[in-house]
C-alpha cells in the first residue's frame, strides 16, 4: 500500500490576498483546513507545499495593473503563509497551474513512495483542479477535501468540485476523509474508465 | 544542428539587411532544407506545370508557443497550406516560405523549424519553390512566424463547397479539440500537454489515397476543421447549401482528455481549432467505403460518421443529444481562442 500525501496550492499572500473574496473566504476556511493538515501530520501524511513562482520571461504571467511582477520567488508575497507551515512539511517551487507542469513533484512523491494525493488550497477551479487532473493522469488515486479548497467565487468553487468528481478524484468533506481513513486504514482509489 | 548554426548564435538586425550576415543566414536555410528546397536564387521562381487548372492558397502562422509537444510552427506552416490544397482534390506541389524573425531568436531555434518544414514537406511530397526572410526588433514580433503560399495541380474532378446535398453523410477523419488544448495546456501548464497531443499533419496522402479508392462523385466536398472548429466549417456548408446539417452529440470523436479540458476550460470541443481532421460530406452509399478507406490511413484511423445533410431546407446546424432532442449550434461570434496556429 503507497502512502498518501497532501498537496497545497498556492497558500501565498500574493494568491490569497489578490482580491478581497479570495481573503475573505480563506478567512473562512483557514481554521478547519489547518486542522485538517494538523491532523494529517499527526497521522504520519506528508504536507507538499506548491509555491507558485513567476518567471519574469513567461509571456503568460499576468502582471499587477502598475506591472509589477507578483510571486517572484523569495519575495514576500510568494512566501508560504505561516497558518498553514509546520515544521517537516516539503515546499516544491512551480511556475504554472499545475504542481506537477516541469516541477520535482512527481520524482519526490516517487521517492517518497505516494500513491494517494489530497489536493487543496486556492484556487479551485485553476490550481487545484489542474494539478488534480494532472495526478490522475500520472496514476495517482486523487481525492480533494472539498472544506479544505477555495475560490474567491463559490459558483466557481462549485462547478470545479463537480467536475474533478465527474472526470477523476472523489471529492469529500476532510471529516468523511478521516472517517474511511479510520475505517479502512486507506483511501479507496475511484474507477474512471478512460474510452480510447 | 549544424556547426554553422552553432557559430551564427542568435538572430540579428543584420540578419535581414540583405547584406553578407543575409547571405549566411540564407545559406543556412537552404542547407537546412536540403533536397524539398529546389529555388534557384532568382526574382522568381519559374516552375514547370501540368495541369490546365491549378490550387493556389496561402495562409501565415503565429501560433503561441511556436514550439510544442509534437511539433513545431514550420510543421504547422506546411501542412496547414498543403491541407487547404488537398482539401479541394489538388496534389500539392509548391510552397513558398516567408519567414519574419525576432532578434534574439536562437539560431538553433530556426534550424528546429526549417528541420520540421524539411521531414512534413518531404512526407507531403511538397517542395520550397521559394522563400523571404525579414527581421524585426525585439519585442515586434514573438520568436518566428511564417507565411506558405501553395500550388497544387488537379489530377481530378475539383470538389467544392457548392456540390454538397442532402442525404450527404458528414464524417470527420478523426478526433477534434486536441490540438486546440495541447496548446492551451503548454502556454498555462494544465497537465493535459502529455495526454493529448496537437492532431498536426500532412493529410494530402490520405486524401489522396481514398480518393484513389472510392472514385469520382462519391467525396462531394472536403473542409480541413481548423480555425473556428467544426462548428464553423458546418455553418459555412449549411450556409452555402442552403439545408440543415444535423450531427449527433454522441457520435463526436472526442478523447476522454480532451473532454475533461474543454470542460474545464469552457471551450466547447466543436469550436476548438484542429490542424490534422478534415470535415468530408459524402454520398450515402459511399459511406462505409469512406470510412473503411480513411482507417486504412494512420491519420484516419478515427474516422467517424457524425451526421448528415437534411432535406430542410433552412442553412441551420442541429446538433442531436443521447436524449434524441435537437439543440441549435451556434456559430462562435468573436470568442475564438488566439493563436493556434
Amino acid at each position: 500500500m503507497g502512502k498518501i500525501a497532501v498537496l497545497t496550492n498556492d497558500l501565498q499572500a500574493d494568491v490569497v490576498h489578490k482580491t478581497p473574496e479570495r481573503t475573505a473566504a480563506m478567512a473562512e476556511a483557514q481554521p478547519r483546513f489547518s486542522a485538517f493538515l494538523d491532523e494529517m501530520r499527526r497521522r504520519g501524511h506528508g504536507i507538499y507545499h506548491l509555491q507558485l513562482v513567476n518567471l519574469p520571461d513567461d509571456p503568460n504571467v499576468e502582471r499587477d495593473l502598475d506591472g509589477t511582477l507578483p510571486l517572484q520567488r523569495g519575495s514576500q508575497g510568494a512566501a508560504i503563509l505561516a497558518d498553514f507551515l509546520a515544521d517537516g512539511d516539503e515546499t516544491v517551487e512551480k511556475n504554472k497551474d499545475s504542481g506537477f507542469y516541469e516541477t520535482e513533484l512527481h520524482d519526490r512523491l516517487q521517492a517518497a513512495g505516494v500513491d494517494t494525493v489530497l489536493v487543496t488550497g486556492l484556487q479551485t477551479q485553476i490550481c487545484v483542479q489542474t494539478t488534480a487532473a494532472d495526478a490522475f493522469f500520472r496514476g495517482y488515486n486523487v481525492w480533494v477535501p472539498s472544506d479544505c479548497v477555495v475560490s474567491g467565487n463559490p459558483a466557481d468553487r462549485d462547478r470545479s468540485l463537480e467536475w474533478l468528481a465527474g472526470y477523476c478524484a472523489t471529492v469529500a468533506d476532510s471529516k468523511e476523509i478521516f472517517d474511511v481513513l479510520d475505517a479502512e486504514g486507506e483511501l479507496p482509489r475511484k474507477v474512471v474508465k478512460i474510452l480510447p | 544542428m549544424t556547426s554553422q548554426a552553432t557559430d551564427l548564435g542568435v538572430v540579428e538586425l543584420d540578419h535581414g539587411s540583405g547584406a553578407q550576415l543575409s547571405h549566411e543566414l540564407i545559406s543556412l536555410i537552404v542547407e537546412t532544407l536540403g533536397d524539398v528546397y529546389i529555388g534557384e536564387m532568382e526574382d522568381s521562381a519559374m516552375l514547370p506545370i501540368s495541369s490546365g487548372q491549378i490550387a493556389m492558397t496561402t495562409d501565415s502562422f503565429v501560433v503561441d508557443p511556436p514550439f510544442f509537444g509534437n511539433g513545431d510552427i514550420g510543421k504547422i506552416a506546411v501542412c496547414g497550406t498543403v491541407n487547404d490544397l488537398a482539401v479541394v482534390g489538388a496534389r500539392p506541389l509548391y510552397l513558398t516560405l516567408g519567414m519574419i524573425l525576432e532578434t534574439g531568436l536562437p539560431i538553433a531555434r530556426l534550424v528546429q523549424v526549417l528541420t520540421s518544414i524539411r521531414e512534413t514537406a518531404r512526407e507531403a511530397g511538397v517542395k520550397i519553390v521559394c522563400g523571404d526572410t525579414k527581421v524585426v526588433r525585439k519585442g515586434e514580433a514573438d520568436q518566428i512566424y511564417l507565411n506558405t503560399a501553395g500550388v497544387g495541380v488537379f489530377e481530378r474532378t475539383p470538389m467544392r463547397m457548392r456540390d454538397v446535398r442532402p442525404g450527404d453523410r458528414v464524417i470527420l477523419s478523426g478526433p477534434i479539440g486536441n490540438h486546440t488544448v495541447h496548446l492551451l495546456s503548454i502556454r498555462e501548464g494544465l497537465g493535459f500537454e502529455q495526454r493529448v497531443l496537437s492532431d498536426c499533419a500532412p493529410l494530402n496522402g490520405m486524401l489522396d489515397e481514398l480518393l484513389a479508392t472510392v472514385g469520382e462523385g462519391r467525396v462531394h466536398s472536403v473542409r480541413d476543421v481548423t480555425r473556428g472548429g467544426l462548428a464553423a466549417v458546418l455553418h459555412e456548408y449549411a450556409a452555402s447549401s442552403g439545408h440543415t446539417i444535423r450531427i449527433e452529440r454522441e457520435a463526436l470523436p472526442i478523447q476522454f482528455e480532451t473532454a475533461m479540458a474543454t470542460d474545464m476550460l469552457g471551450v466547447n470541443a466543436i469550436h476548438a481549432a484542429n490542424e490534422g481532421c478534415v470535415c468530408l460530406f459524402v454520398a450515402p452509399q459511399a459511406e462505409q467505403e469512406v470510412l473503411a478507406a480513411l482507417r486504412a490511413h494512420r491519420y484516419g484511423t478515427g474516422a467517424v460518421v457524425i451526421g448528415e445533410v437534411t432535406e430542410a431546407a433552412e442553412p441551420l446546424v442541429l446538433m442531436r443529444g443521447a436524449d434524441g432532442r435537437d439543440a441549435v449550434v451556434d456559430e462562435l461570434q468573436g470568442a475564438e481562442l488566439p493563436r493556434l496556429c
